[in-house]
């Protein structure tokens, strides 16, 4: 597997590091947007495509980072703050992941969804009580640096999503997806994996939140923590193939590819297509496009 | 020497008792049957040793440590192995892949994965499944999920096995092939196993001892010949003229 797909991926990569000295500025605006979106949607396929506790609240860890982000920018600079960042959305899926995973199916759909409302809410009340209904920052990096940085994000996401899945916590986090009662009784530390995969899926959001932050300078709550950002997350998960570290690549470039021919002239019709191809994928190609191109039938012998 | 101790167990679910005092001992290598109507509390007996529950009262006791109340996959890893009756593969891996969750995480706890698929290829084999390893474990035929409970249990590496009607749905020519494998597995690795079956010459044919559980009590425990000899046996499972 590693070999097939090695040379593909570094002449992608190669191929966006490129993309700056060929492309104008809306162009590298377009292939930030992409790589946010790949670098968010592989790891959430590392929580939830892999163990199947499927989140509907991954923007609270992107929205998390972008306040701390935000809140340390001016006073320790951006790479710290970006670390920071991580580190905070990290720690936080480590407090919350141990109740959350917990719950099982539409309980844990809910659960997420739930807690990053709650958490935009919270953060909306600490900033309205601090006098701060929006924040600014000023003399934010250049977006053709923010390019690379987010570019390095999302390539990074890709690996850990790609060595997680082939690794000893790769084949209990599939076990518990299939069967979690029997991963348990064959040996698998459910809670520990669920709860390390959790961890794992949280920082890089947190980062992304951040540099995000930079390449709008301006912070609100209301924003950062926006739902629409989880529903997008998974449906560009669902549509590229949820099972695989390459299924975003696929799914993030074909609706970003929509949003930005329909987003500008007819909002509305984009998220309209949006629900319609969420809903087509799940009923007639659960495995994704991935999942539909790349499989091959299993021979079964009678 | 006593392998697996069951001290007075009970189980209640809200009102209903499962399990009512049972006690009784496997000593190391010997094949305990379980015998028992639909109901008599067989599969909750195995989900309490395997840590799928916890008892209401009484103790547990493998290998001089208690265990009741510690988690399936740290009594897993201690060396018990369960299958379930109702067959449990992870559907979406391939057959290769749910017995190699099992090298990796159970006793033997292998770090690498190349040598956890050989063990697991290891396995397949002694079960007859080798041929079917690229496949998905879901489209596999019922005899052969039940072969793959057998194998995933195995290779956790258990000291005690516990295997719960594994021949049940099985024509009698599979039940054939699966005693004469159990014995060999057996054999070759000086396992102790407790044995649910439905399957009646099957469990005359294998057990050393048999244990008979009625509306969650232990009623009699004793050899297979004086078992179905046995009055209140035949009663239990008869139901008595008095």
């Amino acid at each position: 597997m590693i070999g097939r797909w090695t040379i593909p991926l570094i002449v992608a990569l190669a191929a966006a590091c490129g993309v700056p000295f060929v492309a104008g500025d809306y162009l590298i605006g377009v292939a930030l947007s992409l790589a946010m979106w790949i670098a968010l949607t592989e790891s959430w396929i590392l929580l939830s495509g892999l163990t199947g506790y499927v989140s509907l609240g991954h923007v609270v860890f992107y929205g998390l980072g972008a306040y701390v982000g935000i809140l340390l920018w001016g006073e320790v600079g951006g790479v710290l703050a970006v670390g920071g960042a991580g580190l905070a959305s990290g720690v936080f899926a480590l407090a919350v992941g141990y109740p959350a995973l917990r719950v099982r199916g539409p309980y844990f759909v809910m659960l997420t969804f739930g807690l990053a409302e709650f958490c935009k809410y919270i953060v909306i009340d600490v900033e309205a009580g601090l006098g701060q209904f929006s924040r600014l920052l000023l003399g934010g990096p250049s977006v053709l640096q923010l390019y690379y940085v987010v570019l390095g994000l999302a390539a990074a996401a890709t690996a850990l999503t790609f060595f997680v899945a082939r690794s000893r916590l790769g084949y209990a986090l599939r076990a518990i997806r299939e069967n979690e009662e029997a991963a348990e009784t064959v040996g698998v530390p459910v809670a520990f994996c669920k709860l390390a995969a959790f961890a794992l899926s949280a920082i890089i959001p947190g980062m992304v939140g951040a540099l995000m932050v930079a390449r709008s300078s301006y912070f609100e709550p209301s924003q950062v923590f926006d739902p629409i950002v989880s529903f997008t997350i998974v449906t560009m998960a669902i549509i590229g193939g949820s099972d695989d570290a390459r299924g975003p690549f696929l799914g993030a470039a074909l609706l970003v590819l929509l949003s930005e021919i329909l987003w500008a002239r007819a909002p509305q019709v984009y998220m309209i297509l949006l629900g319609i191809l969420l809903i087509a994928f799940v009923l007639f190609a659960p495995g994704g496009i991935t999942g539909r191109l790349l499989s091959r039938p299993v021979k079964v012998k009678p | 020497m006593t392998l697996l101790k069951l001290q007075s167990v009970s189980k209640t679910f809200g009102g209903l008792r499962a399990l009512r005092d049972v006690s009784f001992e496997v000593a190391s290598g010997e094949i305990v049957g379980i015998m028992g109507a639909n109901g008599a509390g067989k599969t909750t007996l195995f989900s309490l040793i395997a840590g799928n529950a916890t008892p209401s009262s009484g103790e547990i006791w493998f290998k001089g440590r208690r265990i009741d109340g510690s988690r399936p996959d740290q009594n897993c890893r201690a060396g018990i192995a369960r299958t379930f009756q109702i067959v449990r593969p992870f559907a979406g891996l391939t057959v290769l892949e749910n017995v190699m969750v099992a090298v990796l995480f159970g006793s033997s706890r292998e770090r690498s994965r190349a040598k956890a698929a050989a063990r697991a290829e290891e396995i397949l084999h002694e079960l007859g499944l080798e041929e079917r390893k690229s496949q998905l474990a879901g489209s596999l035929t019922l005899s052969g999920q039940k072969r793959l409970e057998i194998a995933r249990a195995l290779a956790t590496g258990p000291q005690l096995i516990l295997l719960d009607e594994v021949m049940a749905g099985l024509t009698a020519t599979e039940v054939n092939e699966l005693l004469t494998a159990i014995r060999v597995i057996k054999q070759r690795r000086s396992l102790t196993i407790v044995i649910v079956e439905h399957v009646m010459q099957a469990l005359m044919r294998l057990a050393d001892r048999i244990v008979v559980l009625h509306h969650g009590e232990k009623i009699v425990e004793g050899l297979p010949a004086a078992i179905v000899e046995d009055e209140r046996v035949i009663a239990a499972y008869l139901g008595s003229a008095s």
